[in-house]
């Protein structure tokens, strides 16, 4: 427990209250849009007309709500990816370092059986992009498993390594003999293109989304599987208590996770950049995790949440076309996850006036 | 709790209070607006902030150029930041023409395939694609001929190094950039045969940290003079630090290292941005390549590049070399890929009195003789 | 004005809710002396020395300081006024040095910190106790018995008149205790005061100028130590009237349900911990443990459920050799456990009552649907269960962390015995339970052992251990020291095996 100011405290809620999840998200982004429009304000802009653009761009339009469903779906897989491993209190930051690997994997075929007009090459693709995240989150998983060691700093790590190794052979072995000397891939075969909704860039990647989010909630909430991995995470002392093998489930979850995250890089390769290129991602793996946390890790949830996070995005570059330079609409984004984060702070805690004595006897802190 | 409690709720009511004001004010604005009469909107797609002193910046300033000159251009429709992923580029672009753009310039590489596949969909729809090489009925590919000024930057140089060692800190091993650090390396032996660059790849155009730690390698393997490809002028920072000098790139960077900074090759976009939205609205512009892939591509002749005013520490003998070097380029009597030119293992690759077409600098993947680095080869 | 003691607490009364935590209790400290606290767990030492330590506030009584009433509103300000509390768990930051601990938290502290002044203070002190600590060293690369000097010296820099120990002892080597025991002399000698809370007989002997004996929070006695005998010591600890023994239907199996043979394990910080434990348990047998905490119970249960590994010696169960074999293992061979760590080990805090039903049955035929769990089993299930252990619960939904702790121990017995076990290993199983909640417990434990399971009850309520047990064993640092038919002993002998004093041969009266 933490003191604020004298004779108050900020305690813990057991239980969040329920009409706080939809309420305290709410008035956060009210609350982050007035701050923004004080902002606006000062520095000459309408803030009504920003915000109105804003919306339009992202919802506006059948073409804004099918970019943003494009925006969404990477961020949708992943989020679901990093979702399952925090479940189990492995905390994967590495969803970008997988969706990579998967991303390289996956052009590994397209590459390599470009001529194959065959059925079998997209799920190949999609079989090897996910093997290859799932056995990149297996590196940080075995020694978490096996020494405890941190699994936050590796997974970290590894991204940087699975995006240089992704940077060398763009540059290098995997160069577009056609490119001149540019640093992207050959472009891929019809064969190892994902198919599209009508004239949209909505690709298959939507319905794994989709698929993925309802195969974890019937894991997460109907299987022995998903109760173990919840029972881990609740409880890790109470898990082997139950005679639950803790390390295999880490091993298991990270790989699935993992796994999951590769296939966003199949996904993003094979959907919408159709070949390997520098700066695949825009940092999906790491928004995933504000959207896993947001979302208190429901499957269901991260779909709302990740299309929401679509939208500011894809609103946030339309925004400024009105005069609005970049920096001012990544610190609107900024305002926007500080006061929901900071608002998400408020449903787990509350403000409660100090108790002369901690009732408890253990914690004498 | 109350009485904090009473502080926020009037921090609400303040904020709320300035912000209906605002609203009051900007509603206006939005009408007079609408009745004005019907502009030619031109969109603009930059990959760094307008204000990054470098490659953006260059294209916002023609931009303006271009708004200013003609009074029925509204080119107030730009989006910086937009990173080269598929993702947004694409979409950021389908929005600009959404919004009624009838000509849109997108500025960097990474945007070729993208403005591709939107010009598909938007058939009177204008786009014009910066250093690419694919063009379409409604797409041009556009960019400078700055290996000349490239060239005359090498020659400032050649005659300053003392050490013989000159750091060029270079982007991505793209033709483009393989195309500047030649023709700088062609200027600097013409006037110091002894001289060597080396070439550090950051493999990204706009990261000052790596940019800046990239240049400090340079200087610490014995370099004194230190050019670049970046979109900032870190580079030249590094070399201001060190006391050592340098040559910048895409605008003036005298401002940002005026101690370091002889002079820099700059891009001056504003007069082609004019001559080509006047062509497209007259309907005299047509996408065909005239050079090699490009629909245009301008020198030194155009103004479309050219060098920075020089610094103090730069003699007077060796403006009047620039100078007379510029007007025989200009004149078209000789261009810096003129034979004989030697590459790296001392092989001739252009033959004496040869001069490369467009076709083969276009494609430019080799370095010359005088460079030290390589070039990352696909397999 | 020279007050006759350095600190003075009058008529000290602290209620919990259910409890009577102290009540009206008097204790002093003597300038220059080591006053011993002694009692057994709950019997209000802790709460007092919180008190003490400004951690609580009394509902009743006062706090005199150098003759001075002061009210404590903070542990800052009993440390202004000069009194040091060390606790059992250090709370020292690893990744500092001693030196930055210590000024850590420290009003005192000037903003702008001049180390070396601070180096050279604690240096002084080091030397005049005897301390041996170097200020610079960082923390992690300290053992325990170091980490406590820098607690000490960190009061002694606060300017601490009075330390208040907390069971310094139980995490010490036999050699670091003896260092400790000669600081605390010469701070002693130094005219400093010093609390120390132990209930180990041997420490009391060695050190203590004076006790005062707490029993369910008043004090029994306070002795001199010319008064101090180790017999009239344990009985003032423990003595009290005669239990009544709960009626015994039949009389135990002869099955042995569980060997224990010469076992040997580790602690979490890795020393020794059991060193030679033995004992049988039948069917249809309460065996008792009684033994002050932290003398091995916890890992002794631990070794049989399989939690924690074995370094020698073997454990049967049911006639079959279950050493080494995973708690999965252990738990399919029919063995029920309740832990003393109810919520986080026996129970998932935060799932549903559903859930940590099935905790340990989730894997069995009847709560499957193919490779899905079956939902409508597992609630009829609880549904039952509830109804049949009178469990008082809001939502089988909600998540268990809200329920009382009377309810929790009758969730967690109801779904240990549905297993129907051979063998319940059961640890401090009525641990803050009010009488109601106590009795019910006690019923079930009962029913199952007239039923034949055989019940391995660790507690530390003597009360509890006679009143069910058929056989009572004393854990004393890691050994059986002794093993009697409960009817055959009484509370003042186990009492005296529980505090490491002496055999059971020479205690015979």
């Amino acid at each position: 427990m933490m003191t604020v100011f004298s004779g108050y405290v900020i305690e813990k809620r057991l239980v969040p209250s329920s009409t706080s999840f939809v309420i305290v998200p709410l008035v956060s982004i009210i609350l982050a849009l007035l701050v923004g429009a004080v902002f606006l304000v000062l520095s000459g802009h309408n803030f009504w007309e920003v915000y109105k653009v804003m919306f339009a761009g992202a919802f506006g339009s059948i073409y804004g709500i099918t970019e943003t469903i494009v925006k969404a779906i990477p961020l949708t897989i992943t989020g679901l990816g990093v979702a399952l491993a925090f479940r189990m209190q492995l905390w994967n930051i590495g969803g970008e370092g997988q969706l990579y690997m998967g991303a390289f994997a996956a052009t590994w075929v397209a590459l390599n059986f470009s001529d194959a007009e065959e059925w079998w090459v997209l799920p190949l693709m999609i079989t090897l992009g996910m093997l290859a995240g799932g056995l990149w989150a297996l590196v940080p998983a075995i020694p978490r498993a096996i020494w405890g060691v941190n699994e936050i700093i590796t997974t970290l790590m590894l991204n940087y390594v699975a995006i240089f190794w992704v940077d060398y052979l763009v540059y290098g072995p995997w160069k577009d003999p056609n490119g001149y000397n540019f640093p992207l891939t050959a472009p891929f075969s019809p064969a190892a293109i994902l198919p599209v909704l009508g004239h949209s860039r909505i690709h298959a990647g939507l319905f794994f989304g989709l698929f993925i989010a309802l195969l974890f909630y019937i894991i997460i909430y109907h299987t022995r599987w998903g109760y173990e991995i919840r029972v881990c995470g609740e409880s890790p002392d109470a898990a082997r208590y139950a005679g639950i093998n803790i390390n295999k489930n880490i091993l298991l979850v990270m790989f699935v996770s993992g796994a999951v995250c590769g296939l966003a890089g199949m996904a993003e390769v094979s959907g919408i950049a159709h070949r390997l290129q520098h700066g695949l991602s825009t940092g999906y793996g790491y928004t995933a995790i504000i959207i896993a946390w947001l979302s208190r890790l429901h499957p269901f949830v991260i779909i709302v949440v990740a299309f929401l996070f679509g939208a500011l995005q894809v609103g946030g570059y339309i925004v400024q076309t009105s005069g609005i330079p970049s920096s001012m609409v990544a610190m609107l984004q900024g305002l926007l996850l500080f006061f929901v984060l900071g608002g998400e702070l408020l449903t787990n805690y509350r403000i409660a006036r100090k108790t002369p004595a901690y009732s408890s006897g253990d914690d004498a802190s | 709790m109350s009485n904090k409690s009473w502080r926020l709720i009037s921090v609400f009511i303040l904020v709320l209070l300035i912000s209906l004001a605002a609203a009051g004010c900007g509603g206006g604005g939005i009408d007079e607006n609408k009745n004005e009469v019907e502009k030619l909107k031109v969109g603009f797609v930059y990959i760094g902030s307008v204000k990054d002193g470098g490659w953006s910046q260059a294209h916002d300033e023609g931009r303006q150029y271009l708004e200013k000159e003609l009074p029925y251009v509204d080119a107030s429709d730009y989006v910086e930041n937009v990173p080269e992923s598929p993702g947004d580029a694409e979409r950021v672009i389908t929005q600009l023409a959404e919004q009624g753009n009838k000509i849109i310039f997108t500025t960097s590489f990474g945007y070729m395939d993208p403005t591709i596949n939107v010009a598909k969909n938007y058939p009177d729809v204008t786009f014009l694609h910066c250093s690419g090489y694919k063009t379409a009925e409604n797409v041009g590919a556009y960019f400078g001929r700055m290996y000349q000024a490239r060239y005359l930057s090498g020659l400032v140089a050649g005659k300053a190094t003392v050490s013989n060692i000159i750091g060029y800190v270079a982007a991505m091993p793209i033709p483009e950039v393989i195309r500047g650090i030649n023709a700088f390396t062609l200027g600097v032996k013409k006037v110091n045969p002894e001289a060597k660059v080396k070439v550090v790849w950051t493999n990204t155009w706009i990261d000052p940290s790596a940019a800046k730690r990239a240049a400090e390698a340079l200087l610490d393997a014995g370099a004194d003079v230190i050019t670049q490809h970046q979109d900032s002028p870190a580079p030249q920072q590094a070399a201001q630090a060190a006391g050592k000098l340098g040559i910048g790139y895409n605008s003036d960077m005298s401002k940002a290292a005026p101690k370091a900074v002889m002079t820099s090759p700059i891009w001056n976009w504003g007069p082609y941005y004019v001559e080509t939205v006047k062509a497209i609205k007259e309907g005299t512009w047509d996408s065909t390549p005239k050079c090699a892939s490009l629909t245009y591509w301008g020198g030194l002749e155009d103004g479309v590049v050219g060098l920075a005013p020089f610094g103090p520490m730069v003699p007077d003998e060796v403006k009047q070399l620039v100078e007379q070097e510029k007007q025989r380029i200009i004149s078209g009597a000789w261009d810096v890929f003129t034979g004989p030119i030697k590459d790296q293992k001392g092989e001739v690759r252009i033959a004496d009195g040869k001069r490369m077409t467009d076709e083969e600098m276009l494609n430019m993947n080799w370095f010359v003789e005088g460079v030290e680095g390589t070039i990352p080869a696909p397999k | 004005m020279t007050a006759p003691y350095l600190v003075e607490l009058k008529n000290i009364t602290k209620r919990f809710p259910g409890v009577v935590a102290n009540d009206g209790v008097d204790f002093n400290v003597r300038k220059g002396e080591i006053h011993v606290l002694l009692g057994e767990n709950g019997s209000g030492k802790s709460t007092l020395m919180s008190v003490l330590a400004g951690l609580y506030r009394p509902d009743k009584g006062e706090i005199v300081v150098d003759g001075t009433r002061r009210v404590f509103r903070s542990p800052r300000d009993a440390i202004k006024a000069g009194i040091g509390m060390i606790h059992q768990h250090f709370k020292l930051i690893d990744s500092l040095t001693v030196a930055e601990n210590v000024i850590l938290g420290d009003d005192s502290t000037p903003p702008v910190l001049r180390l070396q002044d601070i180096q050279r203070k604690l240096e002084e002190l080091s030397k005049k106790y005897g301390l041996h600590i170097n200020p610079s060293s960082m923390v992690w690369q300290l053992s325990l018995g170091e980490k406590q000097r820098v607690e000490i010296v960190k009061m002694l820099y606060r300017g601490s008149r009075v330390l208040v120990l907390d069971e310094p002892t139980a995490v010490l080597t036999p050699q670091e205790t003896h260092e400790l025991f000669h600081i605390l002399r010469e701070m002693a000698k130094a005219g400093r005061g010093i609390v120390l809370i132990t209930h180990k007989m041997q420490e009391v002997m060695e050190i203590a100028d004076r006790v005062t004996v707490l029993r369910r929070g008043k004090v029994v006695a306070t002795l001199t130590r010319e008064q101090i005998n180790r017999r009239e010591l344990a009985w003032l600890m423990v003595g009290r009237d005669v239990v009544i023994q709960y009626k015994k239907k039949g009389s135990p199996g002869n099955k042995k349900v569980l060997e224990v043979d010469n076992v040997h394990c580790l602690s979490d910080l890795g020393r020794p911990c059991l060193k030679g434990v033995s004992f049988t348990v039948h069917s249809g047998e309460i065996f008792g443990i009684a033994g002050v905490a932290g003398n091995g119970q916890r890992e002794l249960a631990e070794v049989i459920t399989g939690l924690r590994p074995v370094t020698g010696g073997k454990i049967m169960i049911d006639g079959i050799d279950t050493t080494g074999l995973s708690p999965r293992q252990i738990i399919d061979r029919r063995v029920a456990y309740v832990p003393d760590d109810r919520l986080g080990t026996g129970l998932v805090p935060g799932l549903s009552a559903v859930d940590n039903f099935m905790l340990k049955s989730y894997r069995q035929s009847v709560l499957r649907r193919g490779p899905l769990l079956n939902k409508r089993a597992a609630y009829q299930n609880s549904r039952e269960l509830v109804k049949q252990f009178e469990i008082q619960i809001s939502s089988l939904d909600a998540p268990v962390k809200l329920m009382s702790g009377g309810n929790l121990q009758r969730l967690l017995l109801a779904r240990e015995i549905t297993s129907e076990p051979l063998l319940l290993v059961a640890v401090y199983p009525i641990r803050g339970l009010d009488i109601k909640a106590t009795q019910s417990v006690h019923n079930i434990l009962l029913q199952q052992r007239d039923k034949g399971v055989a019940i391995l009850l660790i507690s530390e309520d003597l009360d509890e251990l006679f009143k069910l047990s058929d056989r009572i064993g004393v854990i004393y640092d890691g050994r059986i020291t002794g093993i009697m038919p409960a009817e055959m002993t009484d509370v003042e002998e186990v009492g005296l095996l529980m505090m490491g004093s002496a055999g059971t041969g020479e205690m015979a009266t």
